[in-house]
């Protein structure tokens, strides 16, 4: 059965066979760590002392949230008006946030659904935080869906019932459609993060040494205890749910792009949209998982060992792959437009950059089409604190794309007479700014209180883990504990 | 020859298992082997990881919630239809933009059905793992087993209960020593008035 051949049975023998050590997988947990110290690295993160930097850094986060969240009281008791968003451009700040949170979580999804499907088994240790990542950042883009239509006491309308003139919403309405990707988004990830969860959180249920946490983990453990008929359902569970979260990868930016697509808005007006909408989503959601383990591997020395190096640079290539898409989109978007002909497309893309909005468009390029390159060289792609930086410009850049695509277009379309300009207000931005807090909120607690990594699967993927009739795993002896 | 046999739980409660300790996957496999061979079959085996190779040597069936999932996506699909489909056509024909409402129409109730499978089948895919696995329980005979309760992360379990046919104490302390356990342990149910 088991055909493989490893790096050490290679080294045994040097003179027939080759030197496998160039194409030998980097070890998924450094220094030759065993099951109990991963369970240990991983639970002390929980279990420990509360920094004081988690202090001073979710005070600052839960202020943005808390400004955020005045805004929004104020925006409803008041009315829309408080915002920028006027003729022409009815969709601002709130369409642009809403894509920009929701097409981030995608590289989450990515990373624990697809890599997970294709064993990529590199990405074991970071697909609980990237997942995380993906629940958070869904709830930061729901809070637009719901405020943006200005009379949030009418978001019912959204729901699939008749109205008083007993009249159903328009199921052909792209917009509606988005209502359903989304809730259906949040509910399948938030179920995929939480049930592949469960098995941890009963260690940490185990390991409890107070009541209050006893009893919290306890009920979120659902009773779990690792017997062999649990486990069979649960790897059933967790393949299936793989797979449909693959599907959702490429649906709900697809049915988000079509709000946008479906439209005749030129700039909007594209068969392109849904992959464009994909690939400037996974790389934004790249750009964000390393801009979040980067620090976070900082912080927790004892991760070193967990998210290595090697996977991080993994995860600057997929950001390079998809960076490189998104610039084709750039390019391909330019040409088309030419090519088209029709004189209000280029129109549209001419001002796109020479117009009074042009500055959003140059950003977006001069950021997007040159920091992801920067990635080909790996003195570059290896140096974490550069990574870091240049993963928060590669955010900013995809701020910008999104509202160059939903904003910029919509100041120059068919009727001269109706192109305008968009100025944002504070409350814009510090609503803005406010999702900004509610996620890394969100994302201080989700570190202090559940495990960040999947201990089970990291502990099953560990050399020497699983059984051998054949003894085929020479390294399965000798973990440091 | 009689082997030492902890206890744990109550000893006026009746007797719920003999549990034993092993230090790796292959000894806890090697044991399965041995207890089906010799007739046993209410045993259970407690793990930190799924290992592989476990549920095949207890003969364990492949587990039944895809076909749940597939019956729960399929259900979603017809719900998500006659959702779309029975308003827009039947209670209040909505016609936008002159197009029709005829089977032709149907692409543009495509994605509402997507969405609403993926979101049913994980829904039924994450209760069906809760429901199948005995879950969700606020407590366990087993936890009256200290070692298992507060290590289970740490060793690999075997418990095998007390209602098995075959079941006789001190056969089994044997049996469980000759496969190499450790921290054999009489399982007792905890008296009902214990904090």
């Amino acid at each position: 059965m088991s055909a493989t051949i490893t790096n050490a049975e290679a080294v045994k023998d040097p003179q027939s066979a080759p030197d496998l050590s160039m194409i030998a997988r980097p070890p998924q947990v450094l220094n030759n760590r065993g099951p109990l110290w991963v369970t240990d690295a991983v639970c002390s993160i929980v279990e420990g002392k509360t920094p004081i930097w988690w202090y001073a850094a979710i005070s600052i986060a839960g202020t943005f949230a808390a400004i955020g969240g005045a805004c929004i009281l104020y925006m409803i008791c008041t009315g829309v008006g408080v915002w920028g968003s006027n003729s022409p451009a009815f969709w601002a700040w709130d369409i642009t946030n809403f894509i920009f949170w929701v097409s981030m979580a995608h590289a989450g999804s990515f990373i624990s659904a697809v890599l997970f499907l294709t064993r990529q088994k590199w990405s074991l240790s970071i697909s609980r935080a990237a997942e995380a990542m993906t629940v958070f950042a869904i709830v930061c883009a729901g809070v637009y869906p719901a405020i943006h239509i200005g009379r949030v006491w009418f978001v019912w309308f959204l729901f699939p019932v008749p109205n008083s003139y007993g009249m159903w919403p328009n199921f052909s309405s792209p917009l509606l459609w988005d209502v359903f990707a989304v809730t259906s988004y949040l509910t399948v990830s938030s179920l995929f993060w939480f049930a592949g969860m469960v098995p941890d959180l009963a260690v940490l249920r185990d390991r409890a040494t107070t009541k209050v946490r006893k009893f919290c983990y306890g009920i979120v453990s659902l009773g779990w205890l690792g017997n062999a008929r649990q486990w069979r359902h649960y790897e059933m569970m967790y393949v299936l749910l793989a797979g449909l979260t693959s599907v959702l990868v490429v649906t709900v930016t697809t049915i988000v792009a079509s709000d946008c697509a479906t439209s005749v808005v030129p700039g909007w007006h594209a068969t392109i949209f849904p992959f464009y909408f994909m690939v400037g989503a996974v790389y934004s959601g790249s750009a964000t998982v390393l801009t979040l383990l980067i620090p976070l591997r900082s912080l927790y020395p004892q991760l070193k060992d967990l998210i290595t190096p090697s996977q991080l640079e993994k995860v600057a290539k997929l950001l390079l792959m998809m960076g490189s898409c998104v610039a084709y989109v750039y390019v391909f978007e330019l040409f088309n437009a030419w090519y088209s002909g029709n004189p209000f497309e280029r129109g549209a893309f001419w001002e796109r950059f020479n117009g009074t909005a042009g500055w959003y468009a140059i950003t977006c390029l001069s950021i997007n089409l040159t920091v992801p390159q920067l990635f080909w060289f790996k003195r570059i792609r290896t140096c974490l604190p550069l990574v870091f930086v240049l993963a928060i410009l590669c955010n900013i850049g995809m701020w910008f794309e999104r509202f160059m695509i939903v904003t910029t277009s919509l100041l120059h379309d068919f009727l001269p007479s109706s192109w305008g300009n968009f100025h944002p207000t504070i409350v814009d931005i510090l609503t803005a700014t406010g999702t900004v807090g509610i996620f890394f909120t969100l994302f201080l607690l989700f570190i202090r209180f559940v495990p960040i990594m999947s201990m089970n699967e990291l502990k099953a993927a560990l050399p020497g883990s699983q059984p051998h009739g054949d003894s085929g795993h020479p390294t399965g002896e000798g973990h440091s504990r | 020859m009689s082997h030492h046999l902890s206890i744990c739980g109550s000893k006026h409660e009746p007797l719920f298992a003999i549990g034993a300790r092993f230090d790796n996957p292959d000894e806890l496999i090697g044991a399965v082997k041995r207890l089906r061979s010799e007739g046993y079959s209410r045993y259970e085996c407690f793990t930190p990881y799924p290992v592989h190779g476990l549920a095949e040597a207890m003969r364990l069936q492949k587990s039944a919630l895809s076909f749940l999932v597939l019956g729960g996506g399929l259900t979603a699909i017809l719900i998500a239809l006659s959702m779309e489909l029975v308003p827009s056509t039947l209670i209040y024909p909505l016609i936008v933009d002159g197009k029709p409402l005829n089977l032709l129409a149907l692409p543009e109730y495509v994605p509402i059905v997507v969405a609403l499978t993926l979101m049913i089948s994980a829904i039924v895919a994450v209760t069906g793992m809760i429901l199948l696995g005995g879950m969700p329980r606020l407590n366990n005979p087993m936890f009256a087993w200290d070692l298992f309760a507060k290590d289970a992360s740490r060793g690999f379990f075997l418990a095998l209960k007390a209602d098995d046919k075959k079941f006789n104490s001190s056969a089994v302390t044997e049996l469980l020593h000759e496969v190499g356990a450790g921290d054999i342990t009489a399982i007792h149910l905890e008296a009902p008035d214990q904090e």
